[in-house]
Parts: structure tokens; C-alpha cells; sequence
């Protein structure tokens, strides 16, 4: 049996040393939380990761618009296309639609993506104390972002305000409206005193945030002024206009980089996005290589032919989605630029293809398929594909001016905001003498006009408790939901129990 | 194995011709072959009543004298019935056909980490010899199971050349990974489904190892079942070569249903734009650069203009009606000292669409040395190349249109048209490359009498390269980004060292002991990595000079798991009656989480041979009757590495005059959004094995010495823990985390019979296999009692499959089908629009709570059993070999339901049908019962026609055989004729490659 003494040599040379240690994972090309957070470059790159939700087809660069503007009367869904969006176009939206969910999750995305920047970056000891504050600043006014967002979109909801890095930390009960006002409030002002002044595409500034604390507070304020559901936790409304006036204010006299653009189309011209207009926008550009790094939006508006628009620029056919509802078209006056300008009416060389020729189409408010289209969502130098570098803005100048106006009501300063607008239009002056009701009334029109397919038109009729007059009353549209709230998206209540 | 009884036979030979030179009368010489006429070397054959005898030479030659003018020979080998020849008087010269013993109780059959005599099995193995798979040409072994073997689900959709198959062994078991393990020649290669590494000609065995008492061996991967395919071996006192040579004629195996009139088109849809509220375009204008012709105009009665010139025939253009090809040459033998087999395979397998083809090459050694009477060194190598070019192109494309201009170039269907077949198969390229290498080497050493020490070292190396470019006038993705390059690579390799004991020994007379004890250590690492060039100047160099685009896109990835594992394996068997069986494995896995690196996975099986009892022995009739019964636990580990890991992944923003790279926490937007490099949503430090406790009771019945056999089989798998993506909460800012979650099961029935019925000059056998599987989800979904098997379907804008408690995996879900609307009115139950006559009229309310209205569960595309039978004939050198393979009781969700042949039988004002709804190119469609189709078909797989030459006729030929063959000859089915009615597990059909009815025309030859 001495060969027996062999054998368990051989074992022991031949089995190996069991240990777990061969069994940990050491993952190839992967950054985890251990090794990143350690310096400038990092942090940076952490914030440039919370900014690239923003320009996502799920957010930004489609499901947003969709979700905004449907409800309202600046676009209708058109036939034959996704039913979920046919039903939110009737603000029947239920848990199951499918356009909420992205709506729902992609905020959270970009939060628990500003929650890293916020724990992570303080301990960074490479950087400067400017480059730090900046980071962290600008994280915390994409937290805030996201949460006004949702708030508007959904009222209450669950807030995390730290990284959910472990599984036990994904069900969060919902926090009440004005917790998660106050926390915005709270984060917009820190990081207001956090940000310089210095413009840099596609990140929001000192100014930005200035710009979206004032709109908060105007949110706030009409919100209780008009009886608006969710907003009986306000204190006072005209305490909060007078906060919308003085961050507005800020804006407007507080810095030199921005201003209203004395050209419309300029606005939305993709080789002037440094415009003076330019708050923040969530940034694409055509040589992206995903749809989110470019946008389609521009296709989601026009006609499913292949035309040029006036300026000669070819389109290769648009997914003819979103169609101008003559609500909106019909209600701007006949002069007014933001119709001539930024509506197109006439398309040339259709069906011409890439080099060949066409005839030119004057498109009918009334036809059921072509329809004028917004000229705010297109690429001058579109070339071949989907690809455009279309920017969504989330805020204008002329917004914030607007939201001046509103909170001053109607004052010298309030009447001079919506002449600059208005002259700006081809428009002449409102009205002197209007009540303050008429005023906040004619502000929240010239709102429509100014902004329409930006996103805004939803929110301004919900703070504004304006649902049923004008959406149904004035336009006749039906309306079967809770216009005020959508719905928590079923996905989140099956899988949240603390909700 | 059958090396060890060769080698015995020739021992016993050296005794017997010693025995045998002392007397001689009368010299006998002959031939033995076996049924298709081929030489048996190594054949004994004895005097009766004397101990007189000889053994056939490697040409199957023999001499014996005789010690009497009559005698009787006893001729018998191996793997063959024993046949008892009587000699005449005068008569000198006698050759010998042997039957193959199919059931033979000697048999040996491989069970992982050893063999074993099949009468000694417990637990549930299914064996074939490769000789018995399916004859039918394929460039993957898979095809060559179906029906093959009982338990053993072979799932076949594709036609396309190199396509391989879905394998299921007892069914559908795992959401994360279902597939068998396959191991070749001891080497574990991964998943099941596509084995391109082995050619057929090249295997002596598959074994599928299908309880829990069996795979066991295998432990966190034996859960779905394990394939092990054995390559031959040389044998001792025997040098052959070999040469095969098989030629495919493929055709289009159905009557397709396509528009055959330009009016049918052109007026179909004209009427479908003009209900769906758009304006018809078949007017006689111009759209988009292309002119499209009136409805008049097509049928030639517009008097102001010319008749229309085009009706294009895109089936022509497209199928074809291609040869394969396939050789192999072998040589095998040996001498007591060294073995070998050697062989080389070109393979070349062209599809039914132009330009679409698939060659593989394989090289294959393997070399035994004995070094010294106790030790021998083996080395195994086979490599495998492939190539596969081309693509599946459509036959369904508009008729009206011509596929080229006058002047040549391709011609296209306005300016966004990017799917002119004819372009796409030749200007598109699409090519890849692979090379395998498995390899190993081992020494085996006999320590004392019955103990075995054997170390093998095997390593897997896989590459693949391929090559991509679509230009910018070919595909919508090519003008999208102005021709579109892509040079991918994939590189593997799996290293795995084992070391076991093996010792087998009889105690007295009435115990037997066999166990193996070993440990091995695997190590598999993977590399990819992707090159993406967009917007090049022009296609010339298509995917050559990627440097040359204006946006590249990168990628590269690379993995490393580690499989540390102990493994055991304990026989007994008490007066070779009662037999017993411990097998198990503890494997540790890097794949899992920190809290659950290894796990155990223990079973047992118990066997009662009822015909070795004293009191059997009055019933000779039955030759075999065992009882099995087997329960215990396997794993299955199938997923990707670093699953459990809290990853960050990366994505640009632009700003600041470029795109910048940010690192954060991954995100999958339900798979559907490729945000840049995601990898996982949060991690699971608790993630650990799908566990599958499985119950085995079988039996295995032989009749009048194994002419007649049934092995039936019972089973009960019970699998929890799921490994699944779970959707967690939205407001977490993840979508998914990977858990353990589910329930499982799977229990069934299996059966294989087999008949000798004839025997002698004429020959046949036939014999069948039934599996029933049942399948059921008991639990999903963390407290949810449905979940979706996939996202959104475009056409149907919701899921089809779903796992719902209490049902089989899978089923689908939908409306309920209700006619069709005849007149306009009333607002559809599912998205609240307003009916128009001619849609489909659906009831929605079902129970369960998905989409805006409850929806139905309205089919399964599991079936309720499969099936198979074949019968083989001979008559003198002719052989006649046919194989039936159906499926039964699945439903088929038909995408192409609405064909050009039902869509000119559509609801018009004029016909009311209730069949088929209006055409309407705006209609939105959803899931409902009036897509499902009964799958069940039974289709005569192949059909084989042989005929052996006379031994010798040919001289230095020892053996010939030519046959003809043809394979998907018909297929018996309700389902529409012109679409084969295999389709994949989940029962979604949306037109496939084509399956060709191929003829083949083959020969084997021998020297």
C-alpha cells in the first residue's frame, strides 16, 4: 500500500489550495465606486454622467415633449400611432401607459446620478474649492430639476436624496408635495451660491438656477393663487411672487450674458446654441453615435415625406407624430412671427428625394396627416440619417422674462417684460389697465404662444388651474384622467410597497 | 471503451490460436461484415463444441479449419448479436453478415468522468452511436439529435447554412440559461446549440446524461441536462481508411404564398390606404423620384398608355437551388502500444439564398501511448474553422417594381427604400470567421489492480472575427450614416485541469464497488472587442479602412470566471442485482455573489435488475428488466460573470465643444436603449445557483434477447431560485437587479422502443421515441403572478410571452378574437377608438391585469408531446432507412398570419368574412387569438437508400457503400403550407430562413 502514500501525494500536489480569494470577481475594464471619486477628472466626469440623462429619448429628446405636449392643445397624436400616446393626447392616461414610465424613471436616474456627485465629490481633496462648489452646485440643481419635474408631473412621490447603492435602499415611501418643494427650494438656493457665472453648453450656471428657483416659487404661487390641486401647503401666494420676482429679477439684472434674442429663428438655430437665450439646454449633436447623443425630436413633428424646409435644408422624411393641433395654430395673431417664423406652412421639392426636385406643398392645419409644423426642432445642417443636433431647451430667457412678468403683474416692469416679448413678435402692446387677473391671464397666453413644443404648456395650465377652462371649455378637448397628477406608473406601485 | 474489449478479445485470441494450431481438416475462409456489408476486424469466431477458433483480420478475413465435415461456427463481437452459422458439407468458403446487437446489455456507454456498462446504468441516460444519428447533412450536430433520443427536445427554426438548434433536455427549466451542457471528449464546452466543433462522421457516441443522479457529476451545470459527444478512437489490430463524400441538391421545401398579379398589389394597396385614411398611390404619379403606375394602368386597359412591363419574379432573383458538399477522410488503428485516429472535414453548405454560404473545415487527432504497462498518455485535438458569408434575403418584396434600372444599377422603391433583396445579398457584406481548438492531454495511470489515477489538462480556445459593412445606397442603416463599417472579434479560452481517481473492484463473488473522486479547476476568459466606423466618402473599401470614417465607435470587454469544484462518484452493486449509485459535486463559482460562493449538489440512484432474481430465470424471454429510481439536486449557474458586482458604466454628454465621458452607475432601459457601456443595474452580493431537485423512476424492458427494448422514464424536475433580471422599483434610478427568484417545474414521461422485427437476409427494425413534457410556472416575480417574457413587440405594442403562476412558461397573452367588425360603430373594448367594419372585433376584460384592459391567456407554444418513429430495411445489400419527427399541441403565434393569399380574402363591403379583417395601413394591431395556429406537425425527416458493394469487388477497397438521401421530405401540418411549421420555443413565428428539402447522394469507401 505504499503506492496509496503516492496517490495522496499526487492529490495534494495536483488538487489545488481551495481559497476563496480565486473566486472574487476583479472586474476588466470596469470602474466601481472603490476606485473612482478621487480626483477633478473624476468629479467632473461624475457630473458630465448626470447631465447625459437629460438629452435622452426617454426624457429631453422625445418622451418629455410627448408627455407635456400632448395633453395640451399645442399638439394632438396622430391617427395610427401608439395608443398609449392617443390616451394621454386625452389626459386618460392610467397606470399602465407606457409613456409614463420613462417620464417616471428617467428623473430618478438622473438623481440618484447628482446623489453620487453630492456624496462623493465633498471628500475629494484634488480639486480646488471653485471646481468643487461648481460640480457639486450644478448636481444640485439637476437633483432640483428632476424633482420639479416630477412633482409637476406626478405630486407626490418617493425623494431620495442619498445614492441607492444596495438593494435594501429601493423602496422609498412617497414624501409629500411640499417636502419635495422645500428640497428643491432648499437645493436651488444652495447651489445658486454654489455656481459661477461662466456659460458652458449644455450645463446650467449661477443664472440657470436663479432662473429655475424663480420658476418654483412662480409654480408655488399660482398654484395657490388659483386654488390649482396640491398646493394648499402654501403659505401666501403673493410672498412667493414676490420670490418669482426677485430670482427672476436676478436673471434679468444680475448678469450680462443673456438676454432676449432679437432674432426668433436664431433661437432655435443649431449653430448659434451659445444664443443669448440659452439658460440651459439638454445637449445633442448630430455626430453622436446613439439616438440621446443626437436627437430625432426635429422627426417626431414633421411630415412622413421627404421635402426641404424654406431654408432649403433636406429632410429625409419625419415620423409625422405630433401634429400642430389648430387650437394653438389657429389662436396666434396672423402676424405674429412665432406663427410665420416658427411655424412651417410650406414645404418645397417633396418627394424630390436627396438631389432630385418636387413639387412645393402648402401644408393644412385641417388635413388629418401633413400638418404646418414647429420650426423650433430642426437641424440646418441635417444631413443624411436622423441625426440632428437639436437641442430641447429646459430654460429660455424669454421664459424667465415671462415669469418677471407674471409675478410682477401688472406693474411698469411687469407690462415693459411683455412689450419686450411682444415687439420682439411683430405684436404690438397689451391693454393698458388690465386687472391683475387679466394680466396674470394675458401673460399665461403670451406663455403659450412663446413657448408651445417647448414642454412648458402642461404645467403652466396645471399650476394655473386652467385644465378645464381652457383645454376643455375653450378647445373642447375631453378630458378623463386627473388632469392635475398623472398617475404613479404601475411598474413603480408593483414593485415599491412602501408607495 | 471499446478499446479495453478489443484489447481482451485479443488476448483471448492469442490463447484460442495457440489452442487451435494443433488440429486442422478442412480450412474455412470467409468474410465477416457488419449489416451495411462493412468489414469487422477483431470478429471471434469458435467451433461449436470445440475449443477450436479464430478472429477475423483487418479486412474481415478468417480462416478456420474444421474438425469435422459439419460443424457450426459461433461468430461474435462486440456491439453485435452472437450469430450461429452452420458449415456444409464441402463447402469451403462462407462470408458472414453480423446484426448489430441495438440494445446490447454489454454496451458500454460513457456517464462523465468514466464509463459503464448500460445494464449497470441508474440513472437516466440516453446513448446513441453515431452511426444512428440522423443522416441528414448539417453543419452542427444538434439536427443530427432531433428525435433521437427520448427527453431530448431539438428545436430547429432556421434553414439558414450553419444555423444551429435550441436543445432542451426534459424542458424549460431556467429564464436565465435552459440549455444543456455539452462536453466533448471530457472537454466542457458551454451551452448546447450550435456544436460546429465535431464532425458527425468523427463521433462514436453521444450520451445525454438527463437525471439528477447522472448530471450530478456536473454539478452547478448539470440542471438542464449534459451532452456528451465522444470522438472516435483507433482501435488495436486495425488500420482503416476512410473516405466519405456527401452531395446536397437543396430546394425550396414549400409553395410559397406570394402576390403573383401587380393588380392584387397595386389595387390591395390602394384600398389599405385608402381605409387607413391616406391617399392611394397607385394613380398613375410620381412619388419620391418613382413612378407609380394606376390600377388600370397594371392591367393594361388604359389606352393612353403603354402596358406595364414589370411583374418581377424576386423568387428567382433570390432562391436558388445551391449544392453542398461534404468530405472526410479518416484513418484509424493501432498496435498494442499506440493508438491513433485521424481526420480531416471539409464541409460547404450554401443556402437557399443567393450568396449566403457556410464552410467549415475540422482536423482531428488523437494519438493513446502506452509508456509503460500501467501508464498511457493520451492527447486529443481538434480544430474547427468556419465561415459564414451572406444573409437571408426577402421574396416578398413588391412585384411591380423592377429589381434593377435600365441602366443597371439597383432600383428603388422611392427615396427611403433600402430593401432590394437583390442589392442587399450583393453588396452587403457580411461575413464571419471562427476558429476552435479543443485540446487535451492526459495520463492515465493504473496504480494496483482496479485503482486508476488520471490527470487531464484541456484547454477550449474559441475565436471569431467578423465583418460588416452596409453601404450607404444598400441599407437604411448604411444611409443613415453614410456606409456603415464594423469589424468585431471574440476571443476565448477555457482552461480546465482535472485530476480524478477512478477504482473498481469486486468483492468476493457478490459486491462490486466502482467510485471516481477527482477535483478540477476551470478558468474561462473572454474577450471581445468592436470596431464602428460611420460616414465613409464611399463603399469601395467597405470595412478596410475604418480609419478613414468620419465617427468611430469603440468597444472592447473583457470577462474572467473561475469553476473550482470536488466531485465524487460511488457504485455498489450486491450480487450484480441491486445496484446504488452517490454521486456529487461542490462546486465554487466566481459568477456569484460574495455571500454565496459554493454549493453542494448531492444524489442518489438505486436499480433493481428484476432479471438477474432466480426467479426471472424461468422467463428467458425476458432478457432485461431493471427498475431505476433516482432524486437529488443539480445547479444551474448560467449566467454572465460580474452580475453580482455594483458596476459603474460610461456615457457622453456634449459640452464644451465635444463630447465628454462620464462614469456613473449603469442603466438599462429595458435592454431596448443601448445607453452606451451598461453592464448590469445594482448589485446582488446574495446571488447564487438555480437549484433543481429532480425525481427519476424508470425501466428498462428487454424481450427475446434484446430484439425487442422499451427504456420508459418518468420524471418530476422542481427548479427554484430562478436567476432572473428583477424590474425594481423605478424611483431607485435602476431598472433591473439580477435575484433568484421563481418556481418551476417540469415533470413528464419518455419513452424509446425499439423493434428488431425480421432478422437475418431480410432485416428490419423499427423503433420510436415519445416525450411528454409538462411545465409549469408555480411562482414569479417576487409576490407579482405575471411577469413578461420580453419587452415590447412593435407590430402588437405590448409583450406576447409571459411567465403567469400556475401556467406553463411562456403562454401567450392577448385579446380574444371575435369576428370581424361588420359594420362601423362602437369603440373598441382595447384602445377605446371608434370600430370601423372590416377591423378585427377583440374582448378585452380578461383576468389579468396588463395593457389598458384585462387580457386573456390565449395559447402555448409549448406542445404536449413530440415524437418520433423510424424504420430501417434491408434486404441483401440494399438498406432502406426512413425517420418520422413530429411535434404536437403547440400553438404558433403568427406574425405573417395576414399572407398575400388571405389578404385577397379580406373583409370588404362585398365580403363579410369573419376570417380575415380589412387591409388598413393605419391600423393598429394587438395580440390576439386570431394570430394562433396549431404548430403540431409530423414531417418525414429523411428518407436513406444504401447499397453495398460485395466486400472486395473493388479490389484494395475492403468496403463501399453509395446511398441516396433525402431529408425534409414532407411535412404533414395545418399550419399555412408555404412557412415551415417548426418555429422557435417561444411559439412566435415571423418567417424564417427557409427550410430546404435537400437530396444528397453520398458514399462511404474503406480501405
Amino acid at each position: 500500500m505504499k503506492k496509496l502514500k503516492y496517490i495522496a501525494l499526487v492529490l495534494a500536489v495536483t488538487g489545488f489550495t481551495a481559497c476563496k480569494k480565486q473566486l472574487e470577481e476583479k472586474p476588466y475594464g470596469f470602474l466601481s465606486t472603490e476606485n473612482f471619486y478621487k480626483t477633478e477628472a473624476d468629479a467632473n466626469s461624475a457630473l458630465i454622467y448626470a447631465y447625459s440623462i437629460l438629452p435622452d429619448l426617454d426624457y429631453y429628446s422625445r418622451n418629455f415633449i410627448t408627455l407635456t405636449e400632448s395633453p395640451t392643445e399645442d399638439i394632438e397624436i396622430a391617427a395610427g400611432k401608439n395608443a398609449d400616446e392617443v390616451l394621454l393626447d386625452k389626459l386618460s392616461a392610467t397606470p399602465t401607459n407606457s409613456v409614463l414610465r420613462p417620464g417616471f424613471q428617467l428623473p430618478y436616474v438622473g438623481i440618484n446620478r447628482a446623489n453620487l456627485v453630492i456624496a462623493y465629490v465633498p471628500a475629494i481633496t484634488k480639486i480646488s474649492d471653485a471646481a468643487k462648489n461648481e460640480i457639486i452646485g450644478e448636481a444640485y440643481t439637476l437633483r432640483a430639476l428632476h424633482y420639479f419635474n416630477l412633482v409637476r408631473l406626478f405630486g407626490a412621490v418617493p425623494m431620495h436624496l442619498e445614492p441607492v447603492d444596495d438593494p435594501s435602499k429601493t423602496n422609498l415611501a412617497k414624501s409629500s408635495i411640499q417636502l419635495i418643494y422645500g428640497q428643491i427650494i432648499e437645493d436651488l438656493t444652495k447651489a445658486a451660491g454654489m455656481m459661477d457665472q461662466t456659460r458652458r453648453l449644455g450645463r446650467v450656471n449661477q443664472v440657470g438656477a436663479w432662473g429655475l428657483l424663480s420658476k418654483v416659487y412662480l409654480t408655488l404661487a399660482s398654484g395657490k393663487a388659483s386654488g390649482s390641486p396640491g398646493y394648499d401647503f402654501v403659505a401666501g401666494a403673493d410672498e412667493m411672487y414676490a420670490k418669482a420676482k426677485e430670482f427672476s429679477a436676478k436673471v434679468i439684472n444680475e448678469q450680462t450674458a443673456y438676454g432676449l434674442d432679437p432674432s426668433l429663428v436664431a433661437i432655435y438655430d443649431v449653430n448659434k446654441k451659445a444664443g443669448p437665450e440659452h439658460l440651459w439646454d439638454a445637449s445633442t449633436d448630430r455626430t453622436g453615435t446613439n439616438e440621446g447623443l443626437y436627437s430625432k425630436l426635429p422627426k417626431m413633428f414633421m411630415p412622413n415625406l421627404n421635402f426641404r424646409l424654406p431654408g432649403g435644408v433636406f429632410v429625409p422624411g419625419g415620423f409625422n407624430e405630433f401634429l400642430t393641433e389648430s387650437a394653438l395654430y389657429n389662436s396666434f395673431d396672423a402676424n405674429d412671427k412665432r406663427k410665420t417664423q416658427l411655424i412651417i406652412s410650406t414645404i418645397s421639392d417633396v418627394n424630390g428625394g436627396n438631389s432630385g426636385t418636387g413639387p412645393t406643398q402648402n401644408l393644412s392645419i385641417t388635413d388629418s396627416y401633413t400638418r404646418p409644423f414647429s420650426n423650433k426642432f430642426n437641424d440646418s445642417g441635417w444631413q443624411a440619417g436622423d441625426q440632428t443636433s437639436c437641442n430641447t431647451p429646459i430654460l429660455r430667457y424669454s421664459d424667465v422674462l415671462l415669469v418677471y412678468a407674471e409675478a410682477s403683474g401688472p406693474t411698469t416692469e411687469g407690462y415693459a417684460a411683455v412689450k419686450a416679448i411682444r415687439t420682439r413678435a411683430g405684436l404690438g402692446d397689451l391693454p393698458p389697465g388690465l386687472t391683475v387677473q387679466q394680466f396674470r391671464d394675458a401673460v399665461l397666453q403670451e406663455r403659450s404662444w412663446e413657448l408651445c413644443f417647448e414642454g412648458q404648456r402642461l404645467f403652466d395650465l396645471r399650476r394655473t388651474h386652467n385644465i378645464e377652462n381652457i383645454l376643455v371649455t375653450k378647445y373642447g378637448k375631453s378630458v378623463t384622467g386627473d388632469p392635475y397628477f398623472f398617475p404613479i406608473p404601475q411598474s413603480e406601485v408593483d414593485r415599491n410597497p412602501n408607495l | 471503451m471499446r478499446t479495453i474489449y478489443t484489447t481482451f478479445m485479443c488476448v483471448i485470441w492469442l490463447c484460442i490460436s495457440a489452442a487451435t494450431a494443433l488440429a486442422q481438416q478442412r480450412q474455412v475462409t470467409g468474410v465477416v461484415t457488419d449489416q451495411q456489408g462493412i468489414t469487422l476486424p477483431g470478429v471471434t469466431i469458435a467451433v461449436k463444441g470445440t475449443s477450436a477458433g479464430a478472429v477475423s483480420d483487418a479486412k474481415g478475413a478468417f480462416s478456420i479449419s474444421l474438425p469435422g465435415q459439419q460443424a457450426t461456427l459461433v461468430f461474435s463481437f462486440i456491439g453485435m448479436q452472437t450469430r450461429e452459422v452452420q458449415v456444409a458439407a464441402g463447402q469451403s468458403k462462407i462470408d458472414v453478415s453480423l446484426q448489430n446487437a441495438s440494445r446490447d446489455l454489454n454496451e458500454v456507454v460513457v456517464v462523465g468522468y468514466g464509463t459503464t456498462k448500460k445494464s449497470d446504468v441508474t440513472g437516466s441516460v440516453g446513448s446513441i452511436k453515431g452511426s444512428d444519428l440522423n443522416r441528414v447533412p448539417s453543419a452542427n450536430v444538434d439536427q443530427l439529435l432531433q428525435g433521437k433520443i427520448p427527453g431530448v427536445q431539438v428545436i430547429a427554426p432556421s434553414g439558414q447554412p450553419g444555423a444551429g438548434a435550441t436543445i432542451r433536455v426534459r424542458g424549460y427549466g431556467s429564464r436565465s440559461d435552459a440549455n444543456a451542457l455539452v462536453v466533448i471528449d471530457g472537454i466542457p464546452l458551454g451551452d448546447a446549440g450550435g456544436i460546429k466543433q465535431v464532425n458527425p462522421d468523427d463521433i462514436e457516441s453521444i450520451e445525454v446524461l438527463k437525471d439528477a443522479s447522472s448530471a450530478a457529476i456536473y454539478g452547478s451545470r448539470g440542471a438542464n441536462g449534459v451532452i456528451l459527444i465522444t470522438t472516435r478512437r483507433g482501435k488495436t489490430g486495425q488500420a482503416r481508411i476512410g473516405l466519405t463524400a456527401l452531395t446536397t441538391v437543396s430546394t425550396l421545401g414549400n409553395k410559397l404564398d406570394l402576390f403573383t398579379d401587380p393588380v392584387d398589389v397595386a389595387s390591395i394597396n390602394n384600398e389599405s390606404r385608402i381605409n387607413g385614411g391616406e391617399a392611394p398611390q397607385y394613380v398613375g404619379q410620381v412619388i419620391g423620384g418613382t413612378y407609380y403606375p394606376s390600377v388600370a394602368e397594371l392591367r393594361g386597359i388604359d389606352p393612353t398608355k403603354q402596358p406595364w412591363p414589370y411583374n418581377t419574379n424576386w423568387v428567382d432573383l433570390v432562391y436558388r437551388n445551391p449544392i453542398s458538399q461534404s468530405y472526410t477522410l479518416s484513418a484509424d488503428g493501432g498496435t498494442d502500444k499506440t493508438k491513433y485516429s485521424v481526420s480531416g472535414n471539409y464541409y460547404n453548405e450554401q443556402g437557399l439564398a443567393i450568396k449566403n454560404g457556410y464552410e467549415k473545415y475540422i482536423g482531428r487527432a488523437n494519438l493513446e501511448q502506452k509508456l509503460k504497462s500501467n501508464v498511457t498518455l493520451g492527447v486529443n485535438i481538434i480544430a474547427t474553422w468556419t465561415k459564414n458569408y451572406g444573409q437571408g434575403l426577402s421574396v416578398d418584396r413588391n412585384i411591380i417594381f423592377p429589381a434593377y434600372n435600365p441602366d443597371g444599377t439597383y432600383f428603388h422603391i422611392g427615396s427611403n427604400d433600402y430593401n432590394n433583396p437583390v442589392q442587399i445579398a450583393n453588396e452587403v457584406l457580411n461575413k464571419s470567421k471562427t476558429l476552435d481548438l479543443l485540446s487535451s492531454a492526459y495520463i492515465s495511470w493504473d496504480i494496483v489492480k482496479g485503482l486508476n489515477f488520471r490527470t487531464r489538462i484541456s484547454n477550449a480556445f474559441g475565436n471569431s472575427i467578423s465583418d460588416n459593412y452596409q453601404p450607404r445606397d444598400a441599407t437604411s442603416s448604411g444611409y443613415q450614416f453614410q456606409g456603415l463599417g464594423t469589424v468585431s472579434n471574440y476571443d476565448s479560452n477555457h482552461l480546465i485541469v482535472e485530476n480524478f481517481l477512478t477504482y473498481d473492484r469486486d468483492f468476493g463473488t457478490k459486491h462490486h464497488i466502482n467510485f471516481v473522486a477527482g477535483t478540477s479547476y476551470e478558468a474561462q476568459t473572454v474577450r471581445t472587442s468592436s470596431i464602428q466606423g460611420q460616414g465613409f466618402v464611399n463603399d469601395i473599401l467597405k470595412d478596410e479602412n475604418l480609419a478613414g470614417a468620419t465617427t468611430y465607435l469603440v468597444g472592447n470587454n473583457s470577462t474572467k470566471s473561475v469553476l473550482e469544484s470536488y466531485y465524487g462518484r460511488f457504485n455498489y452493486s450486491f450480487l450484480n442485482r441491486y445496484l446504488f449509485t452517490f454521486t456529487g459535486r461542490t462546486d465554487g463559482s466566481s459568477k456569484f455573489g460574495a455571500n454565496n460562493k459554493y454549493a453542494f449538489f448531492p444524489t442518489g440512484a438505486v436499480a433493481w435488475k428484476v432479471n438477474e432474481e432466480a426467479f426471472m430465470k424461468n422467463i428467458p424471454q425476458v432478457s432485461e428488466l431493471k427498475l431505476r429510481g433516482s432524486y437529488g439536486i443539480v445547479g444551474n449557474q448560467g449566467i454572465s460573470p460580474y452580475q453580482s458586482l455594483s458596476l459603474l458604466g460610461s456615457y457622453k454628454y456634449f459640452t464644451d465643444g465635444g463630447f465628454q465621458t462620464g462614469y456613473g452607475p449603469p442603466f438599462f432601459n429595458d435592454g431596448s436603449n443601448t445607453n452606451g457601456k451598461v453592464f448590469n443595474g445594482l448589485g446582488n452580493k446574495s446571488l447564487k445557483w438555480e437549484t433543481t431537485r429532480q425525481l427519476d423512476i424508470g425501466i428498462d424492458l428487454g424481450l427475446f434477447n434484446q430484439r425487442f427494448t422499451i427504456n420508459a422514464d418518468y420524471y418530476f424536475k422542481h427548479t427554484t431560485d430562478l436567476l432572473r433580471l428583477n424590474q425594481i422599483a423605478l424611483s431607485s434610478g435602476y431598472s433591473v437587479i439580477q435575484i433568484n427568484d421563481g418556481v418551476i417545474d417540469n415533470k413528464g414521461f419518455e419513452m424509446g422502443v425499439n423493434a428488431q422485427i425480421l432478422q437475418g437476409k431480410f432485416d428490419w427494425s423499427v423503433g420510436g421515441n415519445f416525450n411528454l413534457n409538462r411545465n409549469k410556472v408555480l411562482n414569479i416575480g417576487g409576490g407579482n403572478s405575471i411577469e413578461a417574457a420580453q419587452g415590447d413587440i412593435e407590430a402588437i405594442r405590448a409583450p406576447l410571452n409571459y411567465y403567469i403562476n400556475g401556467y406553463p412558461a411562456q403562454v401567450f397573452v392577448g385579446y380574444l378574437f371575435d369576428g370581424i367588425v361588420q359594420q362601423t360603430g362602437g369603440t373598441s373594448p382595447v384602445d377605446g377608438t371608434v370600430q370601423k367594419a372590416g377591423d378585427l372585433k377583440y374582448i378585452a376584460g380578461g383576468p389579468l391585469a396588463v395593457g389598458q384592459n384585462g387580457k386573456y391567456i390565449i395559447g402555448n407554444p409549448n406542445p404536449d408531446f413530440t415524437y418520433s418513429f423510424n424504420t430501417s430495411l434491408k434486404y441483401a445489400r440494399f438498406d432502406l432507412s426512413t425517420q418520422f419527427y413530429g411535434v404536437k399541441g403547440n400553438d404558433v403565434f403568427n406574425f405573417s398570419k395576414f399572407t398575400p393569399s388571405a389578404q385577397l380574402q379580406r373583409w370588404t363591403p362585398d365580403n363579410p368574412t369573419n376570417l380575415f379583417p380589412s387591409v388598413n395601413s393605419t391600423r393598429v394591431n394587438y395580440a390576439s387569438d386570431w394570430y394562433i395556429e396549431s404548430g403540431s406537425f409530423l414531417r418525414i425527416q429523411n428518407v436513406n437508400l444504401g447499397y453495398t458493394l460485395k466486400p472486395q469487388t473493388i479490389k484494395g477497397i475492403s468496403n463501399l457503400r453509395v446511398y441516396f438521401s433525402g431529408s425534409n421530405l414532407y411535412t404533414f401540418t395545418k399550419f399555412n403550407p408555404s412557412f415551415d411549421p417548426e418555429v422557435q420555443e417561444n411559439g412566435q413565428f415571423g418567417g424564417n430562413y427557409r427550410k430546404p428539402r435537400t437530396y444528397s447522394l453520398g458514399v462511404n469507401v474503406s480501405f
